[in-house]
């Protein structure tokens, strides 16, 4: 039997070393994410389920988009408000802008500081709150009042007009505060008593909003709580709807509804921050329908995490039903009020 | 013709040709010293206003267990008890179990504070970066845990590998004597 020569055997381990290393070396060049398209590698469940909940079962959407579509004027639209007359009222910026029912602007009314809330009372004045107080004009944009500071941790986040009374949501002390039509307080609602069942409002960020239901009842949105609790005006704590719940009849977050609205058959209207949604439920606070979701109050966008400042805006839109019904919502991220009526049935 | 006095040996050549390289040498030096100097100005940070917590300051650090860690501003927190940023979307329940949580590794502490509040807490030594916590927070809440470069970590890097790999940008150089980037309540 012939041998080869030591020589030949250290060339031929040599070259099959050679071809290994090569190899190893191409491969390890294919699998180099040196851009990092593959992310990490636990996966991408959150993001995907995230884009789960954004999707809305198209039955549930009860309303569409008119075509009327308002632009407010503003750099930073705040909140939205409509009177008996189908007015609408938006502020934002350092002015307060009124529309017609069909988006022809009557007036613009300039304020001395960013209000953040706004409430047309019956008697033709304007409420508008600034962060710690309440400041009340005329229609013809005179200021006639300025309320007492609620303090320096005040927050004012919503105004709502009732007869004779005007609570004003302050989302800093977490409390609601009820005056007279001249400012003086009549009472406070809402701080935490045990012994009055009173459970207080939990309010992780500045949303927090009322309304005063046709029943006589306060209702006043508990974002920490994800419900919406209903009061004597008072104080008295009576009942509540709502649950936390990812699911498209519950309230999902930290802290939602962020802005509710009162619709003319006793019904709501939600406005829930994060994943944007637009919902409806009747007066005993039974899930009904959806006005717009994420698909619809983006505009097409694929629905996505908001992280950027900017995408943060794009929920805790504030919403108000004119007296038709219409439910306008006012578009943070494109300073826009945008009308939302009942499909007809087909 | 006149004769040259000043003729230079070659033992003379040499040592000015000694003393030149030397001060050459100290130059560069010194040149050297403070170029590195320079360098030594500025860190690496995250900037948490552009980043979108995309993952990959976790996988392309070169230290095995990456510089980035998720940071908490106590004073944005809501304190919430469903925390979105502990909490998988659709938790069954609201508490410290495994299958509730968002964080791969548990390094978010839950501590109950008064009804209904909770606090939250990094464990930074169990945090691996991968930014899970950091979206659900800045989806759902306000957005009080971001991710920071820790400069008792940080190689500071001529190239950093997890800047070259940021989609966003949001890795950048700052000054030394300011080397965190903090979300401010105002702004958050």
């Amino acid at each position: 039997m012939n041998r080869l020569p030591a020589a030949a055997n250290v060339k031929i381990l040599l070259g099959a070393l050679i071809v290994l290393a090569t190899l190893v070396a191409a491969v390890s060049v294919m699998k180099l994410d040196s851009f990092g398209n593959r992310g990490n590698s636990i996966g991408r469940k959150f993001t995907d389920e995230i884009t789960e909940l954004a999707r809305i079962d198209p039955n549930l959407i009860l309303y569409e988009e008119s075509s009327i579509r308002i632009s407010t004027g503003f750099e930073q639209s705040q909140a939205i408000a409509a009177d008996s007359e189908g007015r609408i009222y938006v502020v934002g910026d350092n002015a307060l802008r009124v529309f017609t029912p069909s988006g022809e602007p009557i007036s613009r009314i300039s304020l001395s500081q960013t209000v953040l809330c706004v409430e047309p009372g019956n008697d033709g004045r304007i409420y508008v709150g600034t962060r710690d107080h309440v400041e009340v004009f005329d229609t013809q944009g005179q200021r006639i009042a300025a309320w007492q500071s609620l303090g320096d941790n005040a927050f004012v986040t919503a105004v709502a007009v009732s007869g004779d009374d005007v609570f004003v949501a302050d989302a800093g002390n977490r409390i609601v505060v009820r005056y007279d039509l001249s400012g003086k307080i009549a009472n406070r609602i809402g701080e935490k008593d045990l012994e009055r069942n009173v459970p207080g409002f939990v309010v992780p960020s500045p949303y927090f909003d009322l309304a005063v239901s046709k029943d006589g009842l306060l209702r006043v949105a508990n974002p920490g709580r994800l419900r919406v609790e209903a009061y004597t005006l008072d104080g008295d704590f009576e009942f509540s709807w709502g649950k936390s719940s990812v699911a498209v009849e519950g309230f999902c977050g930290c802290c939602n509804p962020a802005n509710i609205a009162m619709l003319p058959s006793g019904g709501f209207v939600t406005s829930e921050k994060g994943l944007a949604r637009v919902k409806l439920y009747d007066s005993q606070g039974t899930f009904v329908g959806v006005v717009a979701g994420p698909d619809q109050l983006l505009e097409g966008a694929a629905p996505y995490v908001a992280v950027l400042p900017e995408q943060h805006r794009v929920g805790g839109f504030d919403v108000a039903v004119d007296p038709e019904g219409r439910v306008l919502v006012l578009d943070r991220a494109k300073n826009a009020v945008r009308f939302y009526t009942r499909k007809k049935a087909e | 013709m006149a004769e040259i006095k000043d003729n230079v040996t070659r033992r003379q050549l040499l040592r000015t040709g000694c003393y030149g390289g030397c001060l050459a040498g100290l130059g560069g030096l010194a040149g050297l010293l403070a170029a590195k100097s320079r360098a030594g100005d500025t860190v690496w940070q995250i900037d948490p206003y552009i980043c979108i917590a995309c993952g990959n300051c976790e996988t392309h650090c070169v230290l095995e267990e990456s510089a980035v860690k998720c940071v908490q501003v106590y004073e944005i927190c809501g304190y919430c008890d469903y925390c979105p940023g502990f909490h998988q979307p659709g938790a069954v329940a609201l508490d410290t179990g495994a299958e509730n949580e968002l964080c791969p590794t548990g390094a978010i502490k839950r501590k109950f504070v008064e009804d209904p509040y909770f606090q939250y807490d990094i464990d930074e030594s169990l945090c691996v970066a991968c930014g899970k916590c950091v979206k659900g927070c800045a989806a759902f809440g306000n957005g009080s845990l971001f991710l920071q470069v820790r400069h008792d970590r940080c190689l500071n890097c001529n190239e950093c590998s997890i800047a070259a790999a940021c989609p966003s940008g949001a890795f950048k150089r700052v000054p030394a004597d300011k080397p965190y980037l903090l979300k401010r309540v105002e702004n958050a």
